[in-house]
């Protein structure tokens, strides 16, 4: 598909849009409150995408590559509409217990999605990336332009506030 | 249900959580196509014209009679128009070359990463610059006054130029030598049913896979 995309075939560009854009889109409305503005930044990153999906070297690196556009074009217009927000303003303590294996229970996903909305956008992007693309720590480095030690630690901040909130959830 | 599969549908009912709006997205695709459509037009049309402005300027100016009493403008101006028509057919022989190449890559069980694109950015810089600097000697073979001089700069320039344009015609001959190469590995590795059927009752079923 990558391969039909970079001969600039329509077909097979429309199959990519409707392939990632809902994915994209939940993506980018965890960056973007604004759907118009989330709207828009899809536009730009699918005519980013159209434009230079020729200097894309391997095509199965399509999805980080695709996150990491959007990432740069969300994260420009958060930071037009927020310029003094910064992304995480919380202090990461350096022991914390584990809590994956409470997050992936695929029926609390609607649960999930309520929490994670209460989460801050740092901690909210790396988790969402980790969930509906099980991308590896080195990938959400390579979309975020952070160092992986910085998303380790995010990642499994963010799981553990949730899985906290989690809990509350069910004992209230 | 194996982790992955939890995962998935974990994902998949995530993404249901806040989906776009059926109207919204073919809204939206149909603007972002438009939109699409209208640059592709759009970069076709600015490099056609640029190419065709050019071209025409050249070969007008080759024709203009000021120029043809000048023989080394006349010289110059016939070698601008050629120059700009051959690097144009160099461009679309890259064009063609890559294509091909792509698809090589593309292959089935070609995990590994080609070398060609290594080399191909290579040529790359090595045409640009060379087109470059043949178009500055063209630039400067306006002010010789000797026409023997001029033609002489103007024939020069061409052998650059006649490099390339045996390099891409050969190297997309060689990689559509490989791509039917590849085509006929893939055929010979298919094996048809009733030979199947003649190494079943021939008892020679081949490598045993099940242990």
């Amino acid at each position: 598909m990558v391969l039909r995309c970079r001969r600039r075939d329509e077909t097979a560009f429309e199959e990519l849009v409707n392939r990632w854009e809902p994915r994209l889109y939940y993506y980018l409305r965890r960056i973007i409150e604004n759907e118009d503005a989330v709207w828009d930044v899809l536009q730009e990153t699918w005519l980013a995408v159209f434009q230079s999906i020729r200097k894309l070297e391997n095509p199965q690196k399509l999805g980080p590559w695709l996150y990491r556009i959007a990432h740069n074009k969300a994260i420009s217009v958060f930071r037009k509409e927020n310029r003094h927000v910064q992304l995480t303003d919380e202090q990461i303590p350096d022991h914390y217990e584990n809590h994956t294996d409470i997050l992936i229970d695929k029926e609390r996903a609607e649960l999930v999605h309520r929490l994670l909305n209460k989460l801050k956008l740092g901690y909210r992007e790396v988790l969402t990336l980790y969930f509906i693309e099980d991308f590896s720590i080195g990938e959400i480095a390579q979309i975020t332009a952070l160092p992986e030690g910085t998303i380790k630690s995010r990642l499994h901040y963010a799981k553990n506030k949730l899985s906290e909130a989690l809990k509350g959830a069910n004992n209230a | 249900m194996p982790e992955s599969e939890d995962k998935k549908v974990f994902a998949k009912n995530l993404l249901a959580q806040d989906s776009p709006h059926a109207d919204k997205q073919v809204q939206h695709k149909e603007a972002l196509f438009k939109k699409i459509k209208h640059r592709v037009r759009l970069r076709k049309v600015v490099v056609s014209a640029v190419y065709i402005a050019l071209f025409s300027v050249a070969f007008w100016a080759s024709r203009q009679p000021e120029y043809t009493d000048n023989v080394v403008h006349s010289i110059c101006w016939g070698a601008v128009s050629l120059h700009i028509l051959l690097w144009f057919l160099i461009y679309f022989l890259r064009g063609l070359y890559r294509i091909l190449a792509e698809t090589i890559e593309q292959a089935p069980g070609r995990n590994e990463k080609q070398p060609w694109r290594k080399q191909d950015r290579f040529i790359t810089v090595v045409a640009v610059l060379v087109f470059a600097f043949a178009t500055f000697l063209l630039y400067r073979s306006f002010l010789f006054t000797d026409p023997l001089k001029a033609a002489s700069t103007a024939a020069g320039i061409f052998w650059a130029t006649v490099f390339f344009l045996f390099w891409y015609p050969f190297g997309t001959a060689s990689v559509a030598a490989k791509l039917w190469l590849e085509h006929k590995r893939m055929q010979l590795y298919m094996t048809s049913p009733e030979q199947d059927d003649i190494r079943v009752s021939a008892g020679c079923g081949g490598k045993d896979n099940t242990k």
